[in-house]
């Protein structure tokens, strides 16, 4: 079953580091993997743990959220916001009964486009060794 | 059912060879959830462009999704599409299908499939966006600059325009700190004479404002905005309006009363450099005893290390006094003790070299001490190679570095502005924003923003200058960011979360309503507060909650 | 007569980028011409900026993309002014385009060019340390995303062969072969100019080893090995492609010579010792050091943390480096601080050359009709950095003198208000 799972994993990009990162990834002809989808926010504290939260429940295998490295957030601050919210996420998750790697918060730069198809290929691999979500397809949480 | 159309781009080979869009059209198709699809070879080139706007006039699409490149690479250009085409730009959303699927995944049925979910995505996205509108206010193009030293002074001259009034704010005279010194480096051209000129300056300019012997009460509003209350030197209350606000108030020499070790405050003839600038512009250097000194030493970098920064000024002012002292009193000798000799300008070599000519002597030493023996003062020194030696001398000159006026953080919570981990006013960015401050409109410059030369201090005046000239322009409304934040009066519980995280200063509590508001001219649109809200109230325009779920369920369909 | 309200800047870099915008966001038109077939100057060099640490590309991109976004800003890549008359108010430039031989109407910057090409040549913007083609971008990423043929090498250059690879290979008709260089005219009211700084070639200091020995290099060649989207991507490694144990970090190349101070490299050293240390486990760094030129906020601060990592800062004279060995290894000789004689032995040398003008910085002042300073930079006045002797034109970042990013950004700041200050009527 591991051999053809196709996890479903969702990405929150930050519009000035991160999204251009896979920006670059992307005319650097770098593989990311395609079962990774984006998402645009201008600013990784944009993301909502309900946001990931609630993609955990409509399925998603994994969830990766990149921005600016901390101090680099184009809104001064945004980013650790971000990371204080997230620290507290692996305890709800906990609660869930989804394993804390199913999430992933990285930093990754503008120019870091090798980064982006590096960390993206990673935790791919991760989460198609974890499985799909036990979270998939249980009507009783909706 | 609102019209949605939807236009995949070929971009060349670059789409249409790693993507199978026919496919994608027939799936699309199937959904059934669009009016339109049309395919086109390049919907960036003028052909594209014109192709998009006839066929969303005769389709009478409202709404738009383009499956092309990154939003990087021309989100504007088809926004300025949507405009033509008679549609609010932001009933728009592009798929980036180029760079973050055709040319990141090899295999051509995985990219098919992920272009798919990020268009349906994009697709139920779409459905929930508002029209958003450019809005503008009135705003003022003149200036408050608070501190009339030499960095408050070329602010106002550099900014008062014919449209252009300047308030010009000075606790006491006009001048600052350059009032007490004797001359100037890297010119040693006389001090007095300098300021003098740029204050005959700033009476001849009939634009500029000078309130002396004035104090600050309070400044209300923003950007384009500001309201100042000024106590002039009758203690009448003034108020003044402006659009933006130069704080230039200066830094103070630091006093080493602590330092134990420098003997200042305990021996006579031991001053920081601020005060032996204020003997020379009185021009009488004399010891205690009321003799000229037979030899002075000039101690570089005290307290450096307890400040936790080089104060930039102080070798090349000491060098400045060496050479004052040196042409003032026959067969003086000067000695600089120095460390690191920082001279960070393209002259100061040369500034260097010659003070070196002149025969005064530089010594580098690694730990330092001021005594005083019988009647004699004593400078025991070690050297880098810890050579021992001690130095009889009449005079000891101090060269501190400077340090925060005290007033900063009165003015940094007044005008919602940080402070850095040294008590400067702290910019906006170090290396973008040097003078600029997260609350939009008020500029910090000179030596309120660190220690600098006169020259660099000069600049940064002129550096806000150029940002409220290029901003603030005379008969022009000031055009505010779209995408920013706003708070659904219903909702809001006014717990203040959202006014506490905001690092603009966006966000206030209005105590009437027991709500919270944002103030669009401040707002820059990064959703922090719409992520912190407790109760869903603070919403982030374009990017909404539903906006960001709906297109999330449909990727995880 | 009616005084032009445009205004020219000359150089792309961080300080004709911010003169541009500021500017253009006051309404004004703006011609901004770059040399180089790209834009952003020196400062895309580098992977990170110091003190804070932040990324180059990360900082410079959003403001590239306002200016290629700004319809008051015309941008001329591979430009050059040629001739300039009338005086402040009332300028008439003329300015020389170069041809690109892509259209950067069509181009759609997808790079599938690149491959078919059958010209190798070095990469000049990454320090000839990578190969690129006669059609080329400078680095991944760099702006505007278009390429240029370098005619000096394309086979259809000198060699007149009737190579079509490129176009062939374009599928946007983009290719242009018959593209000239044209001559234009334009009038501006006043001219900022901000042509930056070059790092000297430091062979003439035949102590260093540069060019002699493979593995001492100069600071740009070090900020691209580290760069993400450099000849390495990111990876430090010598010449030959090892991972060295030990850099040593040479201050102040040329200082004494040239006769003054350079700001800048003190701290891109420590930045240097900061890469290092980051990503080489174990590794070994030196600093060998004249004078601690460490001022600026923040900056004291930073050299003390790294310091704190283990670098080994030496105050050093008299160095000199040899080879050690048969190997590529490298030994420095110096005098240390006590006056004795020591040495320890790197993998690797990076070298502080000091910054000089721009090349052509001279013939452009004699267009512009401004004086140059002692060491070639264009004058300025006494406590005023920006003004020149001629009205109407100003100067702008390390045209005027090496500096931090921080002071090019006030400096140009600075120039663009006195370009809209004189431009008023
Ligand atoms: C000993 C010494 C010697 C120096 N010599 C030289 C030199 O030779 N050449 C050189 O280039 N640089 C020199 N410098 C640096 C130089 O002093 C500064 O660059 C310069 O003073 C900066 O000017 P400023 O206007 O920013 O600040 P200041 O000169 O400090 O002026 C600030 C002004 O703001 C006013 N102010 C403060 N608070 C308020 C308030 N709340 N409301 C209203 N007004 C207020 C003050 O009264 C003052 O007039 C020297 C520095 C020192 C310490
Ligand atoms: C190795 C190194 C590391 C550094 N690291 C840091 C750091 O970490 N932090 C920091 O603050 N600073 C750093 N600096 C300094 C920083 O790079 C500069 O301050 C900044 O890049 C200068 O910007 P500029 O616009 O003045 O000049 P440049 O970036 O040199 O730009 C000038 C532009 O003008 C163009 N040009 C030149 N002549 C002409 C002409 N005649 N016509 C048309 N165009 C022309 C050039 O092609 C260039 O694009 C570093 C410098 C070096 C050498
Ligand atoms: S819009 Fe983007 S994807 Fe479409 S043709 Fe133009 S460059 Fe290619
Ligand atoms: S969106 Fe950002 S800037 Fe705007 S009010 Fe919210 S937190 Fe402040
Ligand atoms: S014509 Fe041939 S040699 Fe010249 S750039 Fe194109 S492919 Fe290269
Ligand atoms: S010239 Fe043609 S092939 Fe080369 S990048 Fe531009 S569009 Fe692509
Ligand atoms: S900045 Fe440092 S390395 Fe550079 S010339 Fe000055 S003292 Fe030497
Ligand atoms: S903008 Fe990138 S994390 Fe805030």
């Amino acid at each position: 079953m591991a051999n053809n799972f196709k996890p479903n994993i969702i990405g929150f990009l930050c519009n000035w580091c991160s999204y251009a990162a896979a920006d670059l990834a992307g005319s650097s002809k770098l593989e990311v993997p395609a079962t990774l989808t984006t998402i645009r926010v201008m600013c990784s504290s944009r993301v909502d743990p309900v946001h990931i939260i609630s993609a955990y429940l409509q399925g998603a295998d994994g969830v990766l959220i990149a921005g600016c490295h901390p101090g680099d957030c184009h809104y001064q601050t945004g980013n650790y916001y971000t990371r204080r919210r997230f620290a507290l996420l692996h305890k709800i998750m906990e609660t869930f009964k989804l394993d804390p790697e199913r999430f992933r918060l990285s930093w990754i730069s503008a120019s870091e486009g090798k980064r982006f198809s590096e960390v993206t290929k990673e935790f791919a691999e991760h989460i198609e060794k974890l499985g799909p979500n036990p979270l998939k397809n249980k009507p009783f949480i909706e | 059912m609102v019209k949605i159309g939807l236009y995949l781009c070929e971009c060349g080979p670059n789409i249409a060879e790693a993507i199978n869009l026919d496919k994608i059209a027939e799936q699309i198709k199937k959904d059934n959830k669009v009016a339109g699809i049309e395919q086109h070879k390049l919907l960036c080139s003028e052909d594209g462009k014109k192709f998009l706007v006839e066929s969303i006039k005769k389709n009478e699409f409202e709404r738009i999704v383009i499956a092309a490149c990154s939003p990087k690479q021309h989100e504007t250009t088809f926004m300025e599409v949507m405009s033509s085409s008679d549609l609010n730009p932001y009933m728009f959303q592009l798929v980036n299908i180029r760079e973050q699927c055709a040319w990141m995944t090899p295999d051509k049925e995985a990219a098919t499939s992920k272009a798919l979910r990020s268009i349906r995505a994009a697709i139920n996205r779409v459905r929930h966006h508002d029209a958003l509108q450019q809005k503008e206010i009135d705003c003022n193009p003149d200036v408050i600059v608070v501190g009339g030293g030499i960095t408050g002074i070329e602010a106002a001259l550099r900014t008062a325009q014919k449209n252009r009034k300047v308030y010009l704010i000075e606790e006491q005279k006009l001048g600052g700190r350059l009032r007490e010194y004797g001359l100037l480096f890297p010119t040693m051209q006389p001090a007095q004479e300098f300021l003098n000129k740029k204050i005959t300056e700033v009476k001849n300019t009939g634009q500029i404002r000078v309130f002396e012997n004035s104090k600050v009460k309070e400044i209300l509003g923003f950007f384009g905005n500001f309201v100042a209350t000024i106590e002039n030197k009758d203690r009448e209350e003034i108020e003044v309006n402006a659009g933006s606000v130069i704080l230039a108030i200066g830094a103070n020499p630091f006093i080493p009363t602590g330092l134990a070790k420098y003997g200042y405050g305990t021996f006579d003839d031991v001053y920081t450099a601020a005060e032996f600038e204020k003997m020379t512009s009185s021009n009488n250097i004399t010891t205690k005893s009321g003799n000229p000194p037979k030899s002075v030493a000039i101690i570089h970098c005290v307290g450096r290390k307890r400040l936790g920064y080089c104060s930039k000024v102080c070798c090349t002012n000491s060098m400045k006094i060496a050479r004052y002292i040196k042409e003032k009193l026959n067969g003086v000798k000067v000695i600089q003790f120095y460390k690191n000799l920082c001279l960070p300008d393209k002259k100061y070599d040369e500034f260097y070299k010659k003070t070196k000519e002149k025969g005064i002597e530089f010594l580098r030493f690694s730990d330092i001490e001021v005594t005083k023996e019988a009647n004699q003062m004593m400078l025991k020194y070690k050297q880098e190679n810890d050579n021992e030696d001690a130095l009889p001398v009449d005079m000891v000159v101090l060269s501190t570095g400077l340090i925060p006026n005290p007033k900063t953080e009165d003015f940094a919570q007044m005008l919602n502005i940080p402070v850095d981990e040294y008590g400067f006013f702290k910019e906006e960015h170090m290396k973008l924003g040097p003078i600029s401050t997260i609350t939009e409109g008020v500029f910090i410059a000179g030596c309120a923003q660190g220690p600098h030369s006169i020259n660099d201090s000069m600049v940064q005046a002129g550096a806000a200058a150029g940002k409220i000239l290029s901003s603030l322009v005379p008969g022009r409304r000031l055009q505010l960011e779209t995408k920013t934040s706003y708070v659904s009066e219903t909702m809001c519980i006014g717990c203040g979360v959202c006014v506490d995280i905001c690092a603009y200063g966006a966000l206030t509590i209005d105590e009437s309503k027991r709500i919270s508001v944002v103030n669009e001219v401040l707002c820059r649109g990064c959703g922090n507060c719409a992520s912190a809200c407790p109760s869903g109230a603070a919403r982030h325009r374009h990017f909404t909650t539903k906006q960001i779920t709906q297109e999330m369920i449909e990727i995880l369909k | 007569m009616a005084k032009n309200r445009d205004i020219l800047v000359i150089g792309a870099g961080l300080a004709g980028i911010e003169a541009s915008l500021l500017s253009a966001q006051a309404g004004r038109k703006v011609y901004l011409i770059e040399q180089a077939s790209y834009f952003g100057g020196a400062a895309i060099k580098s992977e990170e900026v110091c003190p804070n640490m932040e990324c180059a590309t990360c900082m410079l991109a959003p403001k590239q993309s306002d200016i290629l976004e700004n319809k008051n800003i015309e941008l001329m890549t591979l430009s050059k002014v040629t001739n300039i008359s009338g005086e402040s108010g009332n300028f008439t430039v003329k300015i020389i385009k170069r041809a690109r031989y892509v259209s950067l109407v069509d181009c759609i910057g997808c790079g599938a060019c690149f491959e078919p090409c059958p010209v190798s040549m070095d990469n000049e913007f990454e320090e000839n340390m990578s190969k690129q083609k006669a059609i080329y971008l400078a680095c991944a990423g760099a702006l505007p995303n278009v390429p240029a043929i370098d005619m000096e090498y394309c086979l259809r250059g000198k060699k007149q062969e009737e190579c079509t690879a490129c176009k062939e290979a374009c599928m946007f008709d983009a290719i242009i072969y018959d593209d000239k260089d044209e001559e234009i005219e334009i009038r501006v009211g006043a001219i900022i100019t901000a042509t930056g700084f070059k790092l000297n070639d430091s062979k003439q200091f035949k102590q260093y080893g540069y060019g002699e020995f493979e593995n001492v290099f100069n600071a740009f060649e070090f900020e691209r090995l580290r760069a993400s989207n450099g000849p390495t991507s990111g990876i430090i490694q010598s010449r030959d492609g090892k991972e060295p144990k030990s850099i040593g970090l040479i201050h102040c190349v040329g200082r004494d010579n040239r006769g003054y101070c350079s700001q800048v490299c003190c701290m891109y050293l420590t930045k240097f010792a900061h890469y290092a240390l980051d990503i080489l486990p174990g590794v070994k760094v030196y600093q060998f050091y004249k004078e601690l030129s460490i001022p600026e906020k923040g900056n004291q601060k930073f050299y003390h943390e790294v310091k704190e990592k283990g670098v080994k800062s030496i105050r050093a004279k008299e160095i000199e480096i040899i080879k050690n060995g048969n190997g590529a290894g490298l030994k420095i000789n110096y005098q240390n601080e006590k006056a004795e004689k020591e040495s320890v032995d790197v993998d690797m040398v990076v070298l502080a050359p000091y910054v000089e003008p721009f090349p052509g910085t001279d013939e452009l002042g004699k267009l512009l009709g401004i004086e140059l300073g002692n060491f070639g930079f264009f004058k300025t006045a006494e406590f005023d950095s920006v003004s020149t002797i001629r009205p109407g034109i100003f100067v702008a970042g390390c045209a005027q003198g090496p500096k931090f990013m921080q002071h090019v950004t006030t400096q140009a700041q600075a120039a663009a208000a006195r370009a809209l200050n004189i431009t008023e009527d």
